[in-house]
């Protein structure tokens, strides 16, 4: 998968959105994707920092988007484009 | 903003003296287009983009707080970010920088900007609101959703936020309707914000962070959705959510034909009764005819049309309000990639069921490349519902008084069309377009009940559209095709002059009638054979003689190009002209029609064969224009021609032979 570990915070465990499992939470780090696919991403909440929640693993991947958003809006993602989305988990 | 002069000597008071354009901005799914319903009704038309291939809603309202100005309202396209590098963004930004305006409107910065938020998911809306500030224009912003807000225990601060932005802002829900009073009557009070917020997309996540923080209070997000987690599963899933894909499909082209059988009579005998009244009217003559056969049966023979057309619009638009749509274009995805279609090409693709044409330039908003050009390719092989009308026509004749076939047979040709779409694609991603499709992200709305005065709306716009259509293109059609199907006339023969002697010579009133009958029919197919229309037909028919089209059909396959619809006002026209259709209605003279050798013209072959070509043939010259325009080059719009024609050949010749063989 991505090996890069740029960019991480020293004490979390970052894997891809994909390796969630229902239900889980995490933190989204960054994206590695095609710089007009991160961009949209970002623009429609997963930029970094945003809390997440599996909904659905698979194909598609679904996450809501939870905490300050306040609604836990619903993404669906690609596997191919989920997988490049790296998220640290919430053990909270 | 133009300014109102006033004139102090004036008795009189003014009326709309002045205008005032306002923008509506907001991201998807935020009930933009309601709030936009709430506020202007049926006022709104949709207009283009000059350059663009981008559309907006556009109306023109006086609202009764303010009589003496026009409000100009445009319902931009629902975006995420003003800086993306997509269509929809860049349209909007132009906009906003007053480069561009909708066609009819003139070019000039907006004189205020409406920015519509979802209370339920303020703090990503609140990013667009940042870019927004930048653009230094007079702003509103509304907190739409607020209703679904309070439900779910979220409180918004209207009067810190407003503090914060620098301009008012007006909470309230398109839905019940609630705050849109305050809207209205604040339209006036838009104002330049005197904060500022910052420019870099870092800087404003933090900046929206930070005024959600001070301004909302919700609690802390529990995750008690099960039924909503349950239901994306289900429509998400490999198997369930094919089959419910199918299943609602299916369902809906039922309804399609069910619910729409009785208007379409009602539309089929209102055109009978109107050519009888008008041929009454009008003495014999030309005059008579072009009304008559030409006018009437042509308009009438499309807009007949007109209920199925609005039905679909308004299911498909009923599905979409209940959040479905987007899980079904996950379903969809799954199913195209392996073909080298993205699912961002669901939205090009389901819009191709109504025109190929806006799917096209939907299919802009596509980020690869090679996916734009794969969807932009197979885009016309989605059934339109120019094809509608055409499919109905062969459907009930193939199959009459059995609903239940008919639907399947409808369903059928919409299963074949996507089929040698996904094929094409697979073909063209192997070759000349190598490579793999994109992957998709998009937004999954809440599931809901759908608005349905939005849906209602949409239906009407959509059925207008159609209907202007009928009355201005098909209609100019219908008489050209007349003109050129009624001249030049011939003399009559002798056989004419022969039984017209004989009927003269005659007593017995009921056997004269009888031989004049056939003495007209005499005259008109030989009047049809020799016009100008007659001729192509004659001369083109060899080619369509190994699909079993004759001279008529074959006119008819070559007068669609224009526009597909017009194949059933051709026939009518053709066969209006070629018997007498004063107690059959529309659809049964045509269903009816015969040969010159007196055989049928739709036998079960030629329908099978016909339909087959319909579905799968680029019959549509605007719709070539538009891919040599959008894919960038007329090699494209002739590969799609050409490879169409191919496709739809091939088959049509297949399935008529193998339909003579199994001798039927």
């Amino acid at each position: 998968m991505i090996n890069s570990q740029t960019e991480i915070k020293p004490k979390s465990k970052s894997i891809p959105l994909t390796q969630l499992t229902r239900g889980q939470r995490g933190r989204i780090e960054y994206t590695q994707a095609h710089p007009e696919d991160s961009s949209m991403l970002r623009a429609m909440g997963l930029r970094p920092d945003a809390p997440v929640q599996m909904c659905r693993m698979g194909e598609p991947c679904i996450v809501t988007l939870t905490g300050e958003c306040g609604g836990g809006c619903r993404i669906g993602l690609a596997r191919d484009i989920a997988s490049r989305v790296m998220v640290h988990v919430d053990n909270t | 903003m133009r300014l109102l002069i006033e004139l102090p000597m004036s008795t009189t008071p003014p009326i709309a003296s002045s205008q005032r354009t306002i923008a509506v901005l907001g991201n998807p799914n935020v009930g933009k287009t309601t709030l936009f319903n709430r506020l202007v009704g049926i006022r709104a038309k949709t207009s283009n983009f000059p350059g663009t291939t981008q559309d907006a809603r556009v109306a023109h309202v006086q609202f009764q707080a303010e009589p003496n100005i026009e409000s100009v309202l445009i319902d931009l396209p629902g975006i995420y970010s003003l800086n993306l590098e997509i269509s929809e963004s860049k349209v909007c930004s132009q906009v906003l920088d007053g480069k561009i305006m909708p066609v009819g409107e003139s070019a000039a910065t907006p004189d205020a900007l409406l920015v519509v938020l979802d209370a339920t998911n303020l703090m990503r809306n609140l990013s667009i609101v940042g870019e927004s500030i930048g653009r230094r224009l007079p702003m509103i912003v509304v907190v739409n959703m607020i209703d679904s807000a309070r439900r779910r225990g979220i409180h918004v601060d209207e009067k810190k936020l407003s503090d914060c932005l620098g301009c008012p802002v007006i909470l309230c829900s398109g839905k019940t309707g609630e705050g849109i009073d305050t809207l209205v009557s604040s339209l006036g009070n838009a104002k330049i914000p005197d904060r500022s917020a910052p420019t870099d997309q870092l800087g404003i996540e933090r900046w929206a962070q930070d005024i959600y923080a001070s301004v909302s209070s919700a609690p802390e997000w529990v995750d008690n959705d099960r039924l909503t987690d349950r239901l994306d599963r289900a429509f998400t899933h490999p198997v369930l959510g094919v089959a419910s894909f199918i299943a609602i499909m299916t369902g809906l082209f039922w309804m399609i034909f069910k619910l729409a059988a009785y208007p379409m009579d009602w539309i089929d005998l209102w055109f009978g009764a109107a050519g009888g009244w008008v041929g009454n009217l009008i003495p014999a003559g030309p005059i008579h005819d072009l009304m008559v056969d030409g006018v009437i049966a042509g308009v009438g023979g499309t807009v007949i049309f007109l209920p199925q057309i609005c039905l679909l619009f308004f299911l498909l638009a009923l599905l979409e309000g209940t959040g479905y749509l987007a899980r079904a274009a996950f379903v969809i995805d799954r199913a195209m990639r392996p073909f080298g279609l993205s699912g961002h090409a669901f939205v090009p693709l389901l819009s191709s069921h109504a025109c190929a044409i806006p799917g096209i330039m939907a299919a802009r908003a596509i980020p690869d490349k090679r996916d734009r050009l794969a969807t932009i390719l197979v885009a016309p092989f989605m059934s339109c519902t120019a094809r509608i009308p055409v499919y109905v026509l062969l459907i009930t004749i193939l199959f009459p008084d059995r609903p239940s076939m008919q639907a399947i047979a409808f369903t059928l040709c919409y299963v074949l069309g996507a089929g040698a779409g996904l094929f094409t694609s697979l073909l063209f991603r192997r070759t000349i377009l190598k490579g793999k499709s994109r992957p998709m992200a998009l937004e999954l709305p809440s599931y809901r009940i759908p608005d349905l005065k939005s849906v209602i709306l949409l239906t009407f716009d959509r059925g207008l559209v159609f209907l202007k259509k009928a009355g201005t293109l098909i209609l100019a059609i219908s008489i050209v095709l007349w003109w050129m199907g009624a001249y030049p006339q011939v003399g009559q023969s002798d056989d004419v002059i022969t039984l017209r002697a004989q009927a003269a010579s005659m007593e017995q009133t009921e056997e004269a009638d009888a031989l004049n009958a056939r003495a007209d029919l005499l005259q008109t197919r030989a009047d049809a054979k020799h016009s100008m229309l007659g001729t192509i037909g004659t001369f083109a028919q060899p080619i369509f003689e190994p699909l079993g089209y004759d001279r008529q059909l074959t006119v008819g396959v070559l007068a669609s190009f224009a526009a597909r619809e017009v194949f059933v006002s051709t026939m009518a026209v053709q066969i209006a002209g070629t018997d007498d259709v004063d107690d059959d209605t529309v659809l049964e003279s045509i269903a009816n029609s015969q040969r010159d050798d007196g055989s049928p013209v739709f036998s079960k072959a030629t329908s099978w064969s016909l339909l087959v070509f319909y579905v799968l043939a680029s019959l549509c010259l605007p719709t070539l224009v538009v891919t040599a325009k959008e894919a960038g080059g007329w090699k494209w719009a002739s590969l799609q021609l050409g490879w169409m024609t191919f496709v739809a050949y091939t088959a049509a010749f297949i399935v008529y032979q193998l339909v003579t063989m199994m001798g039927a």
